[in-house]
């Protein structure tokens, strides 16, 4: 068990972290990084190797086999798919979907591979500049419905208000400091009734002791410092904050990660790691 | 956001630069690839039984509706099938597991329509001692295998395929050689025929038989035994006494096995494995000497191990069987063998150590061969296209690549897990049965003599082997 938490910890910790988000106590609408310098080079070191399966990123890679599912599956279950595309590789169309922090583009590329249109968002220069190169070179046939932008999601969200219909925070949560600035801007995006899908570390003990305490300070499987207590944050507390913003989490499921044969699977407990969905309620008046 | 749009323009020109620049290097191979290579979703090598099944499969399946099949087979077009004629000398025993596939691609009710056999029970003995082992489900309510030409079948499949708009059948395609991403570096795998066509795929599927083209580029390492045998088949002519002719008969000789399946009520199909000398002795034979040989073999009498047969009725009496009640049943009198219906061919074990890779695949013999003698090969053939089927729609709706690895090893795992335990099986059986060496026979006719009296054990046998 802490093997597995520890291992999932170190895989995690390699995840599309650098969201700019707007700091709200700042009047101004300045714009900065959460990120320190040094993080946001620590990931852009690995975009040469963000692409390869048995890398650094394996971990990242073998969780599309069950995030682009529930992806899948949570659009579906709001009705939002017509039904002769169900079943089909095609069942994403018409959807256009935000990815925020992209990283290298793994699952975006993925999501669009359903038909859907994708728009993947990170601060870092060298993972945008790897994820379009992986699309042209890779994945030619989806250049028209990817798009990767360099820009902060809070100044996305001013142009794009209510244009998509999902948004997609997938293992970014646990690296960002004001993650209520962060999930705000997101709903912004959303139009009513889409849903925001979110996944992340639980702020449990058992993860932090396996992830921070043992894989961190006593083994150095991950540097010092790359996850922190108070940056974890436990579903319940997402769900309060999405509620806050009239976003009704609809769904939370509990996952783990198998180092031993690189996969990840549903599990009945979210002590770990959980994916949630939410929905952006239509305002009635 | 100027000065973003200005890295961003000098990025993708910097990029188109080097594109060109590549081009221009590697000119004269990318230009006479782009003219002549076409390109498929999914390319098949082997138009055998599994290869054109997995067509039928893929064409069938609601998900990879909209990718392009390629379907590459060496000989000429199949000449189809004709239902009146005689009765063709290479059939297959296809379990339950193999015609729910066959239903699922609607090629079941054209078999139906022509004829088949099934078998309501199957009986094995052996020639050292009393040992026997009886195989039939409660009351005979259904058969435990179909006995079906393997031209109906294909004939049924091919009658999919061509129905199918997503998939193209090229015959006397001949692979010259294979690509695949792992050497190239592409996204795709490339496959190149003898007449000089090219074509890429995302994925390759290899289902060429035991000497795989597709598995040597793979590069995974082969486990492989050549038997030292050679598997005789015949069509055969039942004298009166053969009643509904619905058992399948085996008995284990010193040299190998032999079966008798039924076709009809008066015809059976023979397989007779035995040493490549006896074989080609037994092929060369006139037909009322070898009919003579071969009901010869079904009674005769070997050197018996006293002490088996002595545990064998212990173990029956323990059981409270005498062995009157567990009378032996013979198989019906051969009287002819039909005309050139001999034929033979080697037998061996092999098993590839992995069966995908990025942007290829195995199924069938390409992947893993078998000894006859549990009429499994093709069947465990059929399991894989189900298999593969199931894990490439699933990888489809999930977003991957048809040759993304990920879901591709996923096809692996569950057809590992169903094929080494039977090949392993199979594999030991015929060991344990080319010896009369004294304990061995002991040991084998009391496990076998066990099995037969212990339902739940047999049960679990039966549903291994008939899926």
């Amino acid at each position: 068990m802490w093997r597995r938490t520890l291992l999932a910890s170190r895989n995690l910790k390699a995840t599309p972290v650098n969201v700019v988000v707007r700091k709200v106590s700042n009047a101004q609408q300045q714009y900065t990084t959460l990120e320190n310098a040094s993080e946001v080079k620590h990931h852009e070191n690995l975009s040469k190797d963000w692409w390869n399966v048995n890398g650094p990123m394996a971990a990242l890679h073998a969780l599309n086999a069950i995030r682009v599912p529930f992806i899948r599956d949570g659009i579906i279950s709001r009705g939002r798919v017509e039904a002769p595309y169900i079943n089909t590789t095609n069942v994403l169309c018409k959807q256009q979907l935000l990815e925020v922090g992209c990283g290298g583009g793994i699952l975006s590329e993925q999501l669009a591979r359903l038909g859907a249109t994708v728009i993947g968002l990170d601060p870092g220069e060298e993972l945008i500049k790897a994820a379009r190169k992986h699309l042209s070179d890779h994945s030619p046939e989806l250049c028209a419905r990817v798009e990767y932008k360099m820009e902060s999601i809070a100044q996305h969200a001013n142009s794009n208000c209510e244009h998509y219909d999902a948004v997609i925070v997938s293992e970014v949560l646990e690296h960002v400091d004001d993650k209520t600035a962060l999930l705000e801007a997101c709903v912004r995006t959303l139009k009513p009734g889409g849903s925001i899908f979110i996944t992340t570390l639980n702020k449990t003990l058992p993860m932090w002791m396996g992830g921070v305490v043992l894989g961190e300070y006593l083994l150095n499987i991950a540097p010092i410092g790359t996850h922190h207590w108070n940056k974890l944050i436990s579903p319940l507390d997402v769900q309060r904050i999405l509620d806050t913003m009239d976003c009704h989490t609809v769904l939370i499921n509990g996952s783990t990660y198998d180092f031993w044969s690189n996969t990840w699977r549903w599990i009945n407990s979210s002590q770990m790691c959980y994916a949630l969905q939410a929905v952006k309620q239509r305002i009635s008046y | 956001m100027l000065i973003l749009l200005r890295t961003q323009s000098e990025v993708r020109l910097r990029t188109v630069t080097r594109l060109l620049a590549a081009q221009l290097v590697a000119q004269p191979k990318q230009a006479f690839s782009t003219t002549t290579s076409e390109h498929y979703d999914i390319i098949i090598g082997g138009g055998g039984l599994v290869g054109t099944t997995l067509a039928a499969a893929v064409a069938k399946n609601k998900t990879l509706a909209d990718k392009k099949v390629l379907l590459l087979e060496g000989a000429p077009e199949f000449k189809g099938f004709d239902g009146k004629g005689p009765y063709h000398n290479r059939v297959s025993a296809i379990n339950s597991n193999s015609i729910q596939l066959f239903k699922a691609i609607d090629a079941w009710s054209h078999i139906e329509a022509s004829r088949y056999k099934p078998v309501k029970q199957m009986q094995v003995w052996e020639s050292n001692s009393d040992a026997l082992i009886q195989f039939q489900h409660e009351n005979f309510a259904n058969g435990v295998a179909c006995i079906i030409e393997n031209d109906l079948i294909l004939d049924a499949v091919y009658a999919r395929v061509k129905e199918a708009c997503n998939v193209k059948v090229l015959n006397r395609a001949r692979i010259e050689s294979v690509r695949l991403p792992q050497d190239s570096g592409c996204s795709n795998s490339e496959v190149t025929l003898q007449d000089g066509r090219q074509f890429t795929c995302e994925l390759l599927v290899g289902a060429d038989g035991a000497n795989s083209v597709v598995r040597k580029q793979m590069g995974v390492d082969v486990f492989s035994l050549n038997y030292e045998r050679m598997g005789l088949v015949a069509t055969l002519e039942l004298s009166d006494d053969a009643g509904d002719n619905a058992v399948a008969w085996q008995r284990f000789l010193p040299t190998g096995p032999v079966a008798l399946l039924p076709l009809s009520e008066k015809e059976s199909s023979l397989v007779w494995s035995t040493t490549v000398s006896h074989a080609k002795e037994l092929q060369a034979m006139p037909p009322e000497q070898f009919v003579e040989v071969l009901n010869e073999a079904f009674c005769r009498q070997y050197p018996r191990v006293d002490l088996a047969d002595k545990a064998v009725q212990a173990l029956n009496a323990f059981f409270g069987h005498t062995s009157a009640q567990h009378h032996r049943q013979y198989p019906p009198r051969v009287c002819n063998v039909k005309e050139r219906s001999r034929a033979t061919f080697p037998l061996g074990f092999l098993h590839a150590s992995s069966y995908v890779c990025r942007g290829a695949a195995l199924v069938g013999d390409a992947a893993h061969r078998v000894h006859p003698l549990a009429g499994q090969g093709v069947n465990l053939g059929f399991s894989d296209v189900r298999y593969l089927v199931e894990s490439l729609a699933s990888g489809a709706y999930a977003g991957f690549k048809l040759g993304d690895k990920q879901h591709l090893v996923k096809y692996e795992q569950k057809c590992l897990t169903k094929n080494v335990p039977i090949m392993i099986g199979v594999h030991g059986l015929h060991t344990l049965y080319s010896t009369d060496f004294s304990p061995v026979v002991l040991l084998r006719s009391l496990g076998l003599q066990l099995t037969q009296n212990l339902p739940p054990i047999k049960n679990l046998f039966m549903k291994q082997a008939m899926g």
